[in-house]
């Protein structure tokens, strides 16, 4: 059945009670099977994610807002299971504002992701949670920090996450060119999410698109036609 | 479905392995007569050698007896062949949708995996998503509709069934049997 078979590095096991009966929907835990994507450019980052939420097969939710708001410049890409997923950037996100107020000044994106880090690996033997945080803040401009299952953090200046990524290694490796301006990067995400969406049985939906640089975000959303198509043979 | 003088009968063309999708042109409906369909979702493997192995039964069938099979006989071939498997069976469960060679009537039926025909007056559902296309085909299907009424009310139910499932879809074909025509037409889905 598909459950988010995701990267190598995320071993997920489906969740199966084998007393429970009936159809898995009635008891298999809400997976956001996914994929998630994100990219640094001079003065920022694109954020993609796409929108699909499975409960075993079925498809619990098909317009999943998976781009999750840690700060006004600070938002993370949500993968694994979206109950540990929300309510892990619900803490992060109540600690930022915290640690804000108390600094003075807004928060910084590599202090976001250090938070996430803490909760992912403290927690690591009961959570299932992949996480991409990308934000932009004063010191060190548009910044990607990848937080796969383990609660490893490393910066990259791209990061792609979630079941569906896997489709699109190959594409990411070949197309991604360093200084990308913000319209080459919007493109270069939405092709890989529509690549990977195409593939992968636990993504679809829409894409979901954030641009986040110093005056904050800006969302995007491509549906249906909007979104890129290829081969389909 | 059945309609007015006419049935039709429709799958997904996914051809994939749990998440990921190897195929989008995999037709899992097969025609074994005239005016006769079968469609056999399940394990790709004995969808093909299920198909295969009933058109050999279907010939020697029409050789012996020289004229085309009915539908309701064509089930019963069906469903021996797959009780004969009942303690290792093949995993696919059988539509049948066709009208009968002599008068016309449409007939559907579908089986499960070790050939327990279940043959309803309306509509008949197989695959990963058994419970959205239930939900559709109910609040969709009327009795008697006409070939282009069917065509529309068919495809409308198991694309947005399939929609709402991770592992189906990527593509759609709908044939319609009439009296003197098949038209099989290819919808444009959603490729996800």
């Amino acid at each position: 059945m598909a459950l988010s078979g995701m990267t190598s590095q995320m071993s997920m096991t489906p969740k199966f009670q084998h007393n429970f009966m009936g159809p898995d929907w009635l008891h298999a835990e809400h997976s956001t099977g996914t994929s998630i994507m994100a990219v640094e450019y001079d003065g920022g980052v694109i954020i993609g994610a796409d929108s699909r939420t499975t409960t075993g097969a079925y498809i619990a939710n098909r317009v999943t807002d998976k781009l999750t708001r840690i700060s006004d410049s600070i938002y993370c890409c949500r993968s694994g299971s979206a109950a540990d997923t929300q309510a892990i950037a619900d803490i992060v996100a109540y600690h930022l504002e915290f640690l804000s107020l108390e600094q003075g000044e807004p928060p910084l994106v590599e202090t976001a992701a250090n938070i996430f880090r803490q909760l992912c690996y403290d927690y690591r033997d009961q959570l299932t949670a992949g996480i991409i945080v990308a934000g932009w803040d004063s010191r060190k401009g548009g910044q990607v920090y990848c937080i796969p299952v383990g609660g490893m953090l490393v910066r990259q200046p791209l990061s792609i996450g979630g079941s569906g990524s896997t489709y699109v290694y190959g594409y990411v490796d070949a197309n991604y060119k360093d200084n990308m301006t913000r319209e080459e990067c919007k493109k270069f995400v939405t092709n890989s999410l529509a690549l990977a969406m195409m593939r992968d049985g636990s993504s679809g939906g829409v894409v979901r698109l954030g641009a986040i640089d110093k005056t904050g975000i800006e969302r995007f959303v491509f549906t249906g036609k909007d979104i890129p198509k290829f081969y389909e043979g | 479905m059945k309609g007015d003088n006419c049935v039709a009968i429709a799958s997904d063309l996914r051809f994939g392995v749990q998440a990921q999708t190897l195929a989008l042109d995999f037709e899992k409906v097969f025609p074994m007569g005239p005016h006769l369909y079968l469609g056999l979702p399940g394990l790709a493997t004995d969808t093909l050698t299920v198909r295969d192995r009933l058109k050999f039964r279907l010939n020697l069938y029409e050789l012996r007896e020289s004229r085309k099979i009915h539908p309701k006989t064509f089930s019963a071939l069906v469903s021996n062949m797959l009780y004969e498997r009942r303690f290792g069976p093949y995993f696919v469960e059988p539509v049948i949708a066709g009208l009968d060679p002599v008068t016309f009537e449409p007939y559907v039926c579908n089986m499960d995996l070790i050939g327990c025909i279940n043959e309803p007056e309306d509509f008949v559902v197989a695959g990963s998503c058994t419970e959205q296309l239930y939900g559709m085909c109910e609040a969709l299907w009327e009795p008697n509709l006409k070939p282009d009424d069917l065509f529309e009310t068919c495809s409308q139910a198991i694309v947005n069934a399939f929609d709402r499932d991770a592992v189906s879809g990527w593509g759609a074909i709908v044939h319609i049997i009439e009296k003197d025509k098949i038209t099989s037409r290819k919808i444009k889905t959603r490729m996800d």
